[in-house]
């Protein structure tokens, strides 16, 4: 409904006809009553219509455009549509003809930024000027954000399942019979390992298919048409993104045992493993939130804390260009870690996976970790 | 050497005292009965003997040395609940907990078929433990216990849960093993098969042994109080005996109890005097009376 505004309503038609709008057309109702366009909306056959409240609403000298819509609502093509439009039909009222065609597609003109960056040698770097180097980026992104998704689900999903599998070892007794076979240390690391192996095989399924789809000829067409392919993989990104999955896996792992062998009954095991998965669960989130800030003190510090490392350093390493140095001291972090964490959670299982009936104390178990020489 | 000796073994948890000094031997073929109400120690003693935990004090020593890794191969142990994985099928976790304490596949193999079809249950080889009753997955932990040949063998509770014609399969079979030598540790509250099965005994209570010793040897330190009596007739008068406090009429005689054992002497006279005595016995106190006069006693 242009009624009270033809001047708008003309010139978004001339815009739409000089941008070759496809998928939708402009229909003009005279007048300002909308029963009419409301009916049709019903009877489906307009999607939805313009109208424009007061000549000059927002103190812009340009009317407040209100849409309405039929039930699905405004797509985002066509929000991101009206709204280049309108902006530029309002470029056109607002000057009323005292700048010159040339001068409005000035200014109408998406704005050309490169990046470059110093760095500590001090030359100067092309930051993703060339196509290659921006393609590059955008697949490392992907990449990235791959990697953080299946380090986060494999390790949630292993973790779970090993905190579980203890848990329920304890509730049927097998556990005792277990422990009088082979030694605790020996017991807790094969179920870690062999539950590796099943996180494993599982990535390597994924990887698998993953592969496949993207092999696939109407999938490479796909990827050509956003001028990716599959030769930007970083591979040493890859090498240092399992690296660290496999780390992250094991400190991740030994917490969750430690955590499953101190419940008694499965009933209680959610509970329990809260305080883990929500560490796991902040590691995943400052990894996908820092994506785009991979220089931010947050992930600079959290790529050296052993817990967050896995994914903050995953993120540096594929977002931004940062000293070796750097990654093998998170990496030694983590390894040490590992250990210490490895060698508590032992006791703590040694020492959990006898304790029946209610949760034990922080004190209790202190006190019985000192009982054994594991 | 005995196999298994347990010397003023002490175990706390927190303020609460567990086992209290328990010491006791088990030689070669031989059975100990390990009775008491529950929470009275028994299966934190039988977690010590294994391993599972460490005593406070006290020593326990394994054919004189203390607890060392090579026993996890001699040592058996069925504990009260289960002890079996419900979703695994029984010939491979009971080969797998066979080899884990050092017998080779074919040997575990083999030793699990006999027993299955000693049990009369070979067809359990390709089952899982959720699809067997309570007694049955009970005899499956039984032969996971014992599967690799132990000389110390452990038994919490062994015959709960199963039926008449179970309880004496098993009891065979532990007489058996007795026989053959093995050291076995047993625990349980159902006195009658304490009787049957073991030589001493030590009845626990909250941690403290309260009595312990041979079965004969107890036995004998209690006063025998209850006479049997059968007779075809008749018998007046029984009350009137010094020393007898109780008479009880049953449908083919008496039932009397007594202050005094001499008492029994005089009511058989008594008896023969009035009619003809078909039966006179006199009864030794069961395990039972004896276990819930001191229990009972104590926990005034």
């Amino acid at each position: 409904m242009y009624g009270s505004q033809p001047e708008i309503a003309a010139e978004l038609t001339e815009y739409a006809a000089k941008s070759g709008l496809k998928d939708y057309t402009f229909v003009k109702y005279e007048g300002t009553d909308e029963a009419q366009p409301k009916k049709d909306i019903q009877d489906d056959k307009i999607k939805g219509y313009l109208r424009f409240e007061g000549s000059n609403a927002g103190g812009v000298g340009f009317p407040k455009v209100v849409f309405t819509g039929n039930e699905d609502g405004m797509s985002q093509g066509l929000n991101t549509y009206l709204q280049s439009a309108l902006q530029n039909v309002k470029t056109i009222i607002v000057t009323k003809n005292s700048l010159s065609s040339e001068q409005i597609a000035a200014l109408n003109a998406p704005i050309q930024m490169d990046t470059l960056k110093i760095t500590s040698e001090g030359k100067s770097e092309a930051g993703g000027t060339t196509e290659k180097e921006k393609m590059q980026k955008a697949m490392s992104y992907v990449v990235v954000y791959f990697l953080l998704f299946l380090f986060f689900s494999s390790n949630m999903m292993t973790g779970n399942m090993i905190a579980a599998e203890v848990t329920s070892e304890k509730s049927s007794r097998i556990m005792e019979i277990l422990i009088t076979s082979v030694s605790p240390l020996k017991q807790m690391f094969g179920k870690i390992i062999g539950m590796f192996l099943v996180g494993i095989t599982q990535i390597a399924v994924f990887g698998i298919v993953i592969l496949g789809n993207l092999l696939m000829p109407q999938n490479i067409d796909k990827l050509n048409e956003y001028q990716l392919s599959l030769s930007d993989i970083d591979t040493s990104l890859l090498m240092y993104g399992f690296l660290f999955y496999i780390l992250g896996y094991f400190l991740y792992a030994v917490l969750f045992a430690a955590v499953g062998s101190l419940v008694s009954r499965t009933e209680d095991l959610g509970q329990a493993i809260m305080p883990v998965t929500m560490l796991s669960l902040a590691t995943f989130y400052i990894g996908i939130f820092s994506m785009n800030t991979p220089n931010s003190m947050l992930i600079k510090v959290t790529s050296f804390i052993p817990f967050t490392a896995p994914t903050a350093m995953l993120v540096r390493i594929g977002m931004n260009a940062i000293p070796v140095w750097q990654i093998f001291l998170s990496l030694i972090i983590l390894i040490l870690s590992i250990g210490v964490f490895g060698w508590l959670a032992t006791k703590i299982y040694r020492t959990g996976v006898l304790m029946y009936g209610k949760r034990p104390s922080i004190k209790e178990i202190r006190k019985a970790m000192k009982a054994y020489k594991i | 050497m005995e196999p298994l000796k347990l010397e003023h073994v002490f175990k706390q948890y927190g303020e609460k005292t567990a086992v209290n000094k328990v010491s006791l031997k088990v030689g070669e073929g031989e059975i100990y009965g390990l009775l008491g109400a529950n929470g009275a120690g028994k299966t934190t003693t039988m977690r010590m003997v294994l391993g599972l935990i460490y005593p406070d004090g006290g020593d326990i020593l394994y054919h004189g040395k203390p607890y060392h890794k090579e026993l996890t191969q001699q040592m058996g142990y069925l504990p009260e609940e289960r002890g079996l994985y419900p979703k695994v099928k029984i010939s491979d976790q009971i080969i797998y907990l066979a080899r884990l304490r050092g017998m080779s596949y074919q040997d575990a193999d083999k030793s699990l078929r006999y027993w299955l079809d000693r049990f009369e249950v070979p067809e359990y080889y390709n089952k899982r433990i959720e699809e067997l009753s309570k007694g049955n997955q009970q005899k499956m932990g039984f032969i996971a216990a014992i599967v690799h040949k132990p000389q110390i063998l452990i038994l919490d509770e062994a015959f709960s849960g199963l039926d008449p014609v179970n309880v004496e399969l098993l009891k065979a079979t532990v007489k058996e093993l007795r026989d053959e030598g093995t050291s076995i540790l047993f625990s349980t509250h159902r006195m009658e098969h304490v009787e049957e099965l073991c030589r001493e005994i030590a009845i626990l209570h909250r941690g403290n042994t309260i009595v312990q010793g041979k079965i004969k040897e107890i036995k004998n330190r209690y006063p025998r109080e209850e006479v049997i009596l059968y007779t075809s007739g008749q018998i007046n008068g029984l009350e009137s005996i010094p020393g007898v406090s109780s008479v009880e009429n049953v449908e083919q005689g008496y039932h009397i109890r007594m202050d005094t054992p001499e008492a029994a002497q005089k009511i058989l006279h008594h008896a023969m005097a009035q009619g003809t005595v078909e039966r006179f016995e006199i009864k030794e106190p069961t395990l039972n009376q004896i276990f819930i006069q001191e229990v009972g006693e104590s926990h005034e």
